[in-house]
C-alpha cells in the first residue's frame, strides 16, 4: 500500500512512517478519507465538519478526536503507532517568529 | 559576546597539535581554552605552550556525557573570575574536546544554557581529521562521521605524511559535509584566521557570513546521500516566502519528530510577513536557537535556504512537511478572512 501519487498529505503521512520507522501504508479512500495501516492498526483521517474547532478528525481503534493542525494529526498517528513516542516527547517552545 | 568556537575531530586526529600552534599565534594572545580528555588522567594540557595571557581548563571526563552537565558551570565560574580580575581578560573561548566526544550536546549546552547566554556565543566548529588515517576511521567509527558532519570548517591534518593529494577522504568530506571548507594543517600549521574567521552563530551579527555555511554545493536542488552512517545532507530552497506560522509549526515538527537524527539545520528563510528581514534559523538535534533577524539580505540570492544534515530523514518528508503546513496555513488564513 502506498500513499496516492500527488497527493501531499498522504505524501507526508507515508513519508512519516518512514521517519519513525514504522511499517505501514497510507491511501486515500474514494469518499475522501485518509487510512493509515500499520501492523494491527487503522487509522482514518478526515476532514472537520464546519461546525467543530477542528479542521481534522482521527480515529484509532473508533476513538474519535479533532486535530487543529496537520502537526496535531502527526502526534495523534504517532502516538498510536510507535509505543515509545508519547511517553517521551518533547513538547517545544518556539519563539515568536516576527522580529521585535 | 565572547565567542566560544569547539575543536572536534577523533582520537589521534591532530587537534592538540593544532591548538598548540594556534595559542602561539599573537592573534590568540587573550584565549581561554578549555581541554576536555577522555581517560583518568588529563595529559594535553601539558603537552600545550600557551602564550603569557592564555590560559588553559582543564575537565577530565567526555564532555558530551560524562562531564556535559558541569560545562555551562565552568565556563559561568570562567566568566565570574574574568570579571573580577583573577582570570586575564580573555576575549575567545576554544573547547578542545576529546576525541571520542559527540559535538552535538556540547552545542546545544552553549546554544541554550540560561547560564552562560548573553555572555557568551557559539563560534564555530572545527573538525580535525587526519589526512592519513581520516578514511579508515570514518569507516569504523561512527561518530567521527557525526563530528565530519556538524563541522563549519575542516582542517585535514598529516597531509605532510600523506602520500598525494587524498582526493577520495577530499569527496567523502565533501559528500558528508558540503558547505565546510576544507583546509590543510602542515606540521600543525594553519592560517589563524581561515580557522576562526566567522562567528556563525552569533544572533548579534550584522553581517552574517551565510554564503560561508550556505555553499552553493548544499544549496543545489539535489541531495548528496553518502551511506556513512545514514547521514545525509541537502537543502530546501524556495523562491516564496514561508509564512511565519507554517514556519513555526515546521520547526517544531522537526523537532519533535526527528529528535537525535537531525544532526544539524541551518538556515536562511524569507518569511512572508517580513520579506526584507531574513531569519537565521540554527538547529541542533530537538534545540532550536531562538531566529536571529538580519537587517537585510546578505546577498542578492533572497530565497529561503535551509541545510539539513540528517541520519536518515527523507528529503520528501521535509520536503511535504514545509509545504503541507504552508498551504495549510494559507488556507487557514483564507478562511479567517472570509469571516
Amino acid at each position: 500500500m502506498t500513499a496516492a501519487a500527488g497527493d501531499p498529505v498522504c505524501e507526508l503521512l507515508a513519508q512519516s512512517l518512514a521517519v519513525w520507522r514504522v511499517a505501514g501504508g497510507v491511501e486515500r479512500t474514494s469518499g475522501g478519507a485518509i487510512l493509515v495501516r500499520a501492523g494491527a492498526s487503522e487509522i482514518c483521517i478526515e476532514r472537520a465538519p464546519k461546525n467543530l474547532p477542528f479542521r481534522w478528525m482521527v480515529s484509532v481503534d473508533g476513538r474519535k478526536r479533532g486535530a487543529i493542525s496537520l502537526l496535531g494529526v502527526l502526534r495523534q498517528v504517532r502516538a498510536a503507532l510507535d509505543p515509545g513516542y508519547a511517553a517521551n516527547r518533547v513538547r517545544v517552545a518556539v519563539s515568536p517568529l516576527v522580529p521585535s | 559576546m565572547i565567542p566560544v568556537a569547539i575543536l572536534t575531530g577523533f582520537l589521534g586526529s591532530g587537534k592538540t597539535t593544532l591548538l598548540r600552534h594556534l595559542l602561539r599565534q599573537p592573534e590568540f594572545s587573550r584565549t581561554a581554552v578549555l581541554i576536555n580528555e577522555f581517560g583518568e588522567i588529563g595529559l594535553d594540557h601539558e603537552l600545550v605552550e600557551t602564550s603569557h595571557d592564555s590560559f588553559i581548563e582543564l575537565a577530565t571526563g567526555c564532555l558530551c556525557c560524562k562531564i556535559r552537565n558541569d560545562l555551562a558551570q565552568t565556563l559561568d565560574d570562567m566568566l565570574r573570575r574574568r570579571d573580577r580580575g583573577e582570570l586575564p581578560p580573555f576575549d575567545r573561548v576554544v573547547i578542545e574536546t576529546s576525541g571520542l566526544a559527540d559535538p552535538a550536546p556540547i552545542l546545544q549546552t552553549l546554544m541554550t544554557d540560561l547560564k552562560i547566554a548573553g555572555r557568551l556565543v557559539l563560534g564555530g566548529v572545527i573538525t580535525t581529521v587526519d589526512a592519513v588515517n581520516g578514511s579508515d576511521t570514518l569507516d569504523r567509527e561512527e561518530i567521527s562521521v557525526k563530528q565530519v558532519a556538524l563541522a563549519d570548517r575542516l582542517v585535514l591534518t598529516k597531509s605532510d605524511l600523506a602520500n598525494g593529494a587524498q582526493p577520495e577522504l577530499l569527496d567523502r568530506l565533501a559528500g558528508l559535509n558540503p558547505g565546510a571548507p576544507v583546509l590543510r594543517a602542515h606540521h600543525g600549521r594553519v592560517d589563524p584566521r581561515r580557522v576562526f574567521d566567522s562567528d556563525v552563530y552569533d544572533p548579534c551579527a550584522k553581517s552574517l557570513d551565510a554564503g560561508a555555511w550556505l555553499a552553493e554545493e548544499a544549496a543545489q536542488e539535489h541531495s548528496h546521500d553518502r551511506h556513512d552512517a545514514d547521514v545525509t545532507t541537502y537543502a530546501l530552497v524556495r523562491e516564496q516566502p514561508i509564512r511565519a506560522v507554517a514556519l513555526t509549526l515546521f520547526l517544531e515538527a522537526l523537532a519533535e519528530h526527528c529528535g537525535a537524527d537531525l544532526l544539524r539545520l541551518k538556515g536562511i528563510v524569507k518569511v512572508a510577513e517580513c520579506p526584507d528581514r531574513p531569519a537565521v534559523l540554527h538547529g541542533v538535534q530537538h534545540v532550536f536557537h531562538a531566529p536571529a533577524w538580519l537587517e537585510r539580505w546578505p546577498s542578492e540570492d533572497r530565497r529561503s535556504r535551509i541545510v539539513f544534515i540528517t541520519r536518515g530523514i527523507p528529503r520528501r518528508w521535509v520536503e511535504a512537511l514545509l509545504d503541507v503546513l504552508d498551504a495549510e496555513v494559507a488556507e487557514t488564513q483564507a478562511d479567517a478572512r472570509k469571516f
